[in-house]
């Protein structure tokens, strides 16, 4: 590590020379050149080099570093014999040395760093963006200097605090240098360090301040320390332990904010798979045991246009980062397309035979996924998000995941959109109409066939893009659909077969309800408790939430 | 069962120059996925003996039944296998259960079953080989590695059923033995009314979908740095599992992910973008750069390309550790009929427990010990995003103990 020091020394030197953030990014070439070096050695002439590459700033130091690691950096020999690191993007080879555009004329192999060159690596990239222009880096780099807890860090942390001017980025930089000061500090230091802690309510200081805690405690009770280590020691544990109780009320407050979060998403997946059914089932009365695999037929939908894009466009292009945006409507259109092949070829026998369509939407449902096993194999297929999906944004302490956000989004726009077209349109009065009494609205002239088989078709293209989600967030396989099934019929009975809006709250509600129970009692308790409630429940109320009121004998 | 029909009409054939030998997976239901690779690799191991000469002198003859992911079909399957056909040795099983449900018949007929799929430990039939990894030879190891690597904080998850839970006992009584407080190990506790720790780790239902709670706590667990995860979720749970840990901003460089029931045959079926740098602990991967494994590999595909077994999958197929160690198996125990100079159940037996039948396989040396299992080779390795795993560490000659339960001392 000592090597690591004088290192870091060098480079913070080269660093502080340059005025404000902006790094020394006029010439990249030494960097390219030690980049080259570092990736065709090893041994000592990498190590050289890669000690030199600390004294560059280079932005291209962490494009390489992060390429390197997923296997996007390759070594190949020119014709004339020279060795080359090139650097696969998606518009081709790229020479790393001259930063030119290579056609690799002989063979390609892929060169992969070694585990501790990697640390050593990333070290160095997390030291880059602690001036990176974009703040987020550098929070996340300084965060993680701070656990290191080592002391050749404190001078320059203390400098970096000051010219802090983003809030965010200020309240990060104090954060390290306190819990670097932590070990590092003086006895005053240590003690203004914990209380600053305790006032910021730091999360990742919590089990340094446990250590401390105990260490403090040690000092207490041994009878050899002298008297005023004991003070010291004392005024230390005060501190550390109302620090403690500070983070710790924060991280429930925090927890309980998370659940909340979690709960709504969770709500939203539930709502997606199931407001399908409750239009299938819920307003048609058809025991659509097929649902699932409409889901199914979503996701694979969105497998199919992934291939279309990668193969078109190439993987990880601009182009095919859009894929999903094309694959979303693909999905309720492939799927509310089954949905009327459905509904002419079976359904349309059986609405006056509910029983009947059970067992045949069954079959269909066995036929579906063997259909989908025959065509892309029994194993399940990998499908990968799109960079605007993945990644988080952090709020107040909770993590909330860019699809999480997305499905909650979404989730409202078609419980909105299926709302006005079942109240706003024309096509929605024919369709309540329909539902209420099939003869009684065709004898007024509406084209019952007609509204049935686009009712069907729309309740299925739902579960498409219901199907089309849960490829971003789980599993796409040939049952796929069974894992959901249950979970729809499970909402659409407790919200109140034939109200939406019931379908709607009864997933939020179940949604939350897991998400609280999960923490306490675990996943598998957790789910039995759900289940057990809603058992509970029906037994009270069967008609559900929102039962539905009719005048006729049937009902 | 089309598999079943095929050879049992070739079954017609049979004669005095061969030798009935059992193979016990699952070819349809959840577990088929897996196991029907196990199938493949073993009819063509038995097609490799025969076609140097078969065991001695006598061509193998298979017959394969499915278990059809139903554990109690699983017994009634041996059963059938032993009185009717007379198996000479089964090869079979994967998840435990299974293998727990076909014991006591093995144990009832003196029947002799291979078991090639890592486990939990803790058993030890007469009837029963353990070619598999135990504890000791895959999840200790893993957890060893990673105390090296300086991590403090070890978070356990898993799938809740007997594997994960007996490994993760197993694995919290080693890691207070490695001095790692209990405060450092995450994912909760569960006490029996004497203050007994009956299972430690954070367990989830067969085929879980959300996972947003235990990221949520591991992400809290991690915040301090120094922390990692042991993953023993089964089956495709492991993708909702990775794509959330993923999305929430956790990467392999801040907490990596050690999983013990992902193979490179899982990995087809894996985003391998969110798995990167992540971690494995197998006695073989596909990547090892033997000749043997090269020529393992190459065979296999050849074999793949002109075998006529109804469905099998011929395209893009990989090598993982159960597959090898079912190889392994085949020719552990042809070499113990060739050593005891017959196929009589207690004399291979017997052969197999003097502890000089051995096997260089593709992932190196395996050699028969007195407790039914195999000393053999450990590795572990960093996934890539290729789907193959880049070896970073061998441990030679790891000797399999299954009962570790109970055997470290707390310090």
């Amino acid at each position: 590590m000592s090597r690591f020091a004088a290192l870091f020394w060098l480079f913070a030197v080269t660093i502080l020379s340059v005025v404000g953030s902006t790094v020394v990014r006029a010439d990249e070439s030494e960097a390219r050149r030690l980049l080259t070096e570092v990736i065709l050695y090893d041994g000592e002439r990498q190590d050289v080099a890669v000690e030199a590459l600390g004294e560059e700033g280079a932005e291209i130091i962490k494009v390489v570093v992060e390429a390197w690691r997923v296997g996007e950096v390759s070594t190949t020999t020119r014709a004339e014999g020279e060795e080359l690191a090139l650097l696969k993007t998606p518009e081709g080879w790229f020479n790393i040395l001259t930063g030119d555009e290579e056609v690799p004329s002989g063979e390609v192999t892929i060169n992969r760093p070694s585990r501790k060159l990697r640390k050593t690596l990333k070290q160095l990239v997390d030291l880059l963006d602690l001036s990176s222009s974009d703040p987020a880096e550098r929070i996340a780099a300084v965060e993680k200097l701070g656990l290191r807890q080592k002391a050749e860090y404190v001078e320059l942390l203390r400098e970096r605090v000051t010219k802090q001017t983003d809030p965010k980025v200020q309240r990060a930089f104090e954060e390290a240098l306190s819990i670097s000061l932590l070990v590092n500090g003086t006895v005053e230091e240590r003690l203004q360090a914990v209380k600053d802690l305790g006032e910021l309510k730091s999360f990742p200081a919590r089990d340094f301040i446990d250590v401390l805690v105990a260490e403090n405690e040690a000092v207490i009770a041994d009878d050899a320390a002298a008297e005023e280590d004991k003070e010291a020691a004392k005024d230390l544990l005060a501190a550390a332990v109302s620090a403690k109780e500070k983070i710790d009320s924060r991280q429930k407050a925090v927890e309980v904010a998370g659940t909340i979060f979690r709960g709504l998403s969770l709500g939203s997946v539930l709502l997606l798979v199931s407001y399908g059914l409750a239009i299938t089932f819920g307003l048609m009365g058809v025991i659509n045991m097929a649902h699932g695999e409409f889901i199914a037929i979503g996701g694979y939908t969105v497998y199919l246009v992934q291939g279309y894009f990668a193969q078109t466009f190439g993987e990880g292009t601009a182009a095919y980062e859009w894929y999903f945006a094309v694959a979303l409507p693909a999905a309720f259109l492939v799927a509310a397309f089954f949905g009327v092949v459905l509904e002419r070829g079976v359904i349309q026998f059986l609405y006056r035979r509910p029983l009947e369509s059970l067992l045949a939407t069954w079959g269909v449902s066995m036929i579906i996924q063997q259909l989908i096993r025959m065509k892309f194999g029994a194993a399940n297929v990998a499908v990968s998000s799109p960079q605007w999906l993945s990644g988080s944004v952090e709020m107040g302490g909770v993590t909330m995941t860019n699809n999480r956000l997305f499905v909650i989004g979404f989730a409202l726009f078609v419980i909105v959109a299926t709302w006005l077209l079942l109240t706003k349109t024309n096509w929605g009065l024919h369709v309540r109409a329909t539902m209420q009494n099939r003869q009684m609205a065709s004898s007024l002239g509406v084209r019952s066939t007609r509204v049935n088989m686009m009712t069907f078709a729309f309740g299925s293209g739902l579960a498409g893009l219901a199907g089309a989600f849960l490829s971003q967030i789980g599993n796409v396989g040939p049952s796929m659909g069974q894992t959901y099934i249950v979970d729809s019929f499970m909402v659409v009975v407790v919200g109140g077969v034939g109200s939406l809006l019931g379908a709607a709250l009864s997933s939020l509600g179940i949604g939350m309800i897991d998400q609280t129970l999960q923490p306490i009692l675990g996943p598998v308790m957790g789910k039995i408790s759900v289940l057990l409630g809603i058992i509970l429940f029906l037994q009270f109320k069967p008609g559900g939430l929102f039962p539905s009121k009719s005048r006729s004998l049937d009902d | 069962m089309a598999v079943g029909l095929a050879s049992g009409i070739s079954a017609v054939s049979a004669a005095d120059d061969t030798v009935k030998v059992g193979v016990l997976h699952s070819l349809s239901g959840t577990m088929a996925i897996s196991e029907t690779s196990l199938r493949d690799v073993l009819l063509f191991t038995f097609d490799e003996i025969n076609a140097a000469g078969g065991v001695l002198g006598k061509k193998i003859e298979p017959v394969v039944v499915d278990g059809a992911s139903d554990w109690p079909l699983f017994a009634e399957k041996a059963e059938q296998l032993l009185v009717q056909d007379k198996a000479a040795v089964t090869f079979g099983c994967w998840t435990s259960v299974s293998r727990k449900s076909v014991l006591p018949v093995f144990e009832k007929y003196n029947g002799l079953l291979f078991y090639p799929v890592q486990y939990e430990g803790e058993e030890m039939s007469k009837n029963i080989f353990y070619t598999a990894e135990a504890v000791g030879q895959q999840a200790i190891p893993a957890v060893d590695f990673l105390l090296e690597e300086g991590y403090k904080k070890f978070y356990l998850i898993g799938t809740d059923y007997v594997y994960p839970q007996t490994t993760n006992i197993v694995l919290f009584e080693y890691l207070l033995s490695k001095g790692i407080s209990v405060e450092n190990i995450g994912g909760g506790l569960r006490k029996d009314s004497e203050g007994k720790v009956i299972s430690a780790g954070n367990y989830t239902p067969f085929g879980h979908a959300d996972f947003q709670q235990i990221v949520a706590d591991i992400k809290k667990f991690s915040a301090s740095g120094e922390a990692c995860v042991i993953n023993t979720i089964n089956g495709d749970a492991n993708v909702p599992f990775f794509k959330e840990f993923a999305s929430s901003g956790l990467t392999s460089d801040d907490c990596p992910v050690v999983s013990f029931s992902l193979s490179e045959d899982e990995f087809r079926a894996l985003p391998a973008k969110d798995l990167v740098g992540h971690l494995g602990c197998w006695t073989y991967f596909m990547s090892i750069e033997s000749a043997a494994n090269k020529k393992f590999i190459a065979d296999f595909n050849t074999w793949l390309g002109k075998t006529d077994v109804p469905g099998i999958v011929k395209e893009n197929r990989v090598t993982c550790s159960p597959m090898v160690l079912s190889y392994d198996g085949v020719y552990i125990w042809k070499a113990a009929v060739e050593k005891a100079g017959s196929f009589d159940v207690d004399k291979v037996r017997e052969a197999l427990l003097s502890g000089d039948v051995s096997f260089d396989g593709p992932g190196g040396t395996v050699t028969a010990q007195k407790n039914h299992h195999l000393t053999k080779t450990v590795y572990i390795g960093e996934t890539l995003e290729t789907g193959q795993f880049s070896i970073i560490k061998t441990l030679p000659d790891v000797y399999g103990e299954p009962f570790l339960k109970g055997t470290f001392e707390k310090k």
